[in-house]
């Protein structure tokens, strides 16, 4: 069997003195859209994060493509084609949408341009000289997910995309990603909506107090209620 | 007396655009990496000497004037990389001392090199005499330094809002983390955003050399009101600091016209004025140039 695109193994991170990350393992093949569940706290920003390398591990190995990345700096991994749309979007506020886009241009060549994404997102294209802070938030979650789009990844890492946003925007967000699943863009989605994202997911993993506690197909995750809430706590089944 | 306002008033704008050029490099280094860089002044007094020492080797002072800043940013990047790095995770209060502590070295080995006393420095024959400008006749060589200063600052402004190295520049001082998860090396941005404010000190300090004279501690002079044009103009704004620098200049020779004994003072009025009717400074909640 072919290497996965994404394997992350026995993952260890700290913040300060602080352990985050219990041996964390993971791996997310080729176009495959993978979830990562769990409650507050439970470690998925941080497993994102030591991925993409903006909180390094202490120990473990993260390796993609074929190669080794651990503890690579962030903008190394970006360059090989890893995007990431950050929990809060963490818009560059006082700089307008197209500038916006523009930061993510790396010349990696690929399906998306900021002309593509403007067209595919036409509020965007509407919005395109506005400061990126006066957008509202789900605005602000399109442009997120447009920028990453600029930078055409292979993998693309998505935290908590609903968070905060209205249902029928939510359902955009979740639109897009569908299309983008459909173009073989490999997604690793943390949602605290489970069924949400259960619903896009090929497979799925739960994690609580920093570990991976399940791991599986998410139909069948989506279709066992029970199980979903006795892995996340009473009230993480919703929507 | 009021026959000398409007030269007194010329001399408080070169004066300014000084303090301007001074606390935009302050700002860049400030803005992006939290290091307060208590060195400044010395890079500004070396390229000064740099250029002293060129031009007394018969290089025209126009090769100076580019060649000793940019000898200038090449030490101030050396010491970026070395010295200022390491201390960008911890609190800007070690930055904050190992560049004053640095900046106290500088001025021991200006005097070995170039001696404790000032050295005269004066501009091209092209420059000397004075201009007239209709009003008012002036000094050519301060006419020329406006223009400099004039230029430099709008060849800045263009690098930070047109091209795609100015706009990633700004994007990190928002937030840095971001900016490397989209594929920028933030250790290119840090060294040559450092870079850039030492070749703003560097071009002040040599056009300074040759209007306020040149000894081991002229560019620490600078350095203080530079600082109160900061805060002045607001923190984060880099027109903010135009705009301070400028009045700072301005309420300095106007004070040295009307009440010759506070000049030294007016700055820090002026300071406390704005600060207590807009505590953010003047500009501090704008975004860099807009």
């Amino acid at each position: 069997m072919s290497e996965p695109l994404l394997s992350v193994e026995g993952l260890y991170t700290n913040y300060g003195k602080i352990q985050i990350l219990r041996d964390v393992s993971l791996t997310v093949g080729a176009g495959e859209v993978v979830a990562l569940l769990g409650l507050n706290g439970a470690g998925k920003t941080t497993t994102m994060r030591s991925i993409i390398g903006l909180t390094p591990p202490r120990a473990g190995r993260v390796r993609y493509g074929g190669r080794d990345i651990t503890r690579w700096p962030a903008y190394k991994v970006a360059r090989l084609g890893v995007g990431y749309v950050p929990e809060g979007r963490r818009m560059f506020r006082d700089l307008t949408t197209l500038e916006n886009l523009q930061l993510a241009e790396n010349g990696r060549g690929g399906a998306w341009t900021i002309a593509r994404v403007l067209e595919q997102l036409p509020k965007l294209g509407e919005l395109r000289g506005r400061k990126s802070g006066r957008l509202s938030g789900g605005e602000q979650e399109m442009l997120s997910i447009g920028r990453a789009l600029v930078s055409n990844p292979t993998l693309l890492l998505v935290d908590e995309p609903s968070q905060g946003l209205a249902p029928l925007i939510v359902e955009d967000v979740y639109r897009i990603l569908r299309e983008l699943k459909a173009t073989g863009v490999a997604i690793l989605l943390v949602e605290q909506n489970a069924l949400l994202a259960l619903h896009i997911a090929d497979r799925a993993y739960v994690m609580d107090s920093g570990r991976i506690v399940h791991g599986g197909p998410a139909a069948e995750l989506a279709a066992d209620r029970n199980r979903i809430r006795t892995l996340m706590g009473l009230d993480a089944a919703v929507g | 007396m009021f026959h000398d306002l409007a030269p007194q008033l010329f001399n408080g704008l070169v004066l300014g655009a000084f303090y301007a050029i001074v606390a935009i490099g302050l700002s860049l280094i400030m803005n992006l990496t939290g290091t307060i860089n208590m060195a400044h002044g010395s890079f500004m007094t070396l390229a000064g000497y740099l250029a002293y020492s060129l031009v007394l080797r018969g290089t025209s002072f126009w090769f100076a004037l580019i060649a000793a800043p940019l000898i200038a940013v090449i030490v101030g990047i050396a010491v970026e990389r070395t010295l200022v790095r390491p201390l960008y995770r911890r609190e800007p209060f070690y930055s904050l001392l190992m560049t004053f502590g640095l900046s106290l070295m500088a001025e021991e080995i200006f005097r070995l090199i170039w001696g404790p006393n000032g050295v005269p420095f004066s501009a091209p024959a092209a420059l000397s005499g004075a201009a007239s400008l209709g009003f008012m006749t002036f000094p050519t060589f301060r006419i020329f330094i406006v223009v400099v200063l004039v230029i430099t600052i709008s060849a800045l402004a263009f690098f930070l809002t047109r091209t795609r190295f100015g706009l990633r520049l700004r994007a990190a001082v928002q937030d840095t983390e971001m900016i490397a998860a989209l594929g920028t090396n933030t250790q290119v941005l840090y060294a040559v955003n450092f870079g850039l404010g030492i070749f703003l000190a560097g071009i002040a300090g040599v056009l300074a050399a040759g209007m306020l004279g040149l000894s081991p501690t002229s560019g620490n002079a600078l350095l203080m009101p530079a600082f109160v044009t900061v805060i002045i103009g607001g923190m984060g704004s880099l027109f903010g600091s135009i705009v301070g620098g400028l009045l700072i200049g301005i309420a300095i020779s106007m004070t040295t016209l009307f009440i010759p004994a506070a000049s030294e003072v007016s700055m820090y009025v002026l300071m406390a004025i704005v600060l207590s009717v807009r505590p953010r400074g003047l500009f501090g909640e704008e975004g860099i140039f807009g």
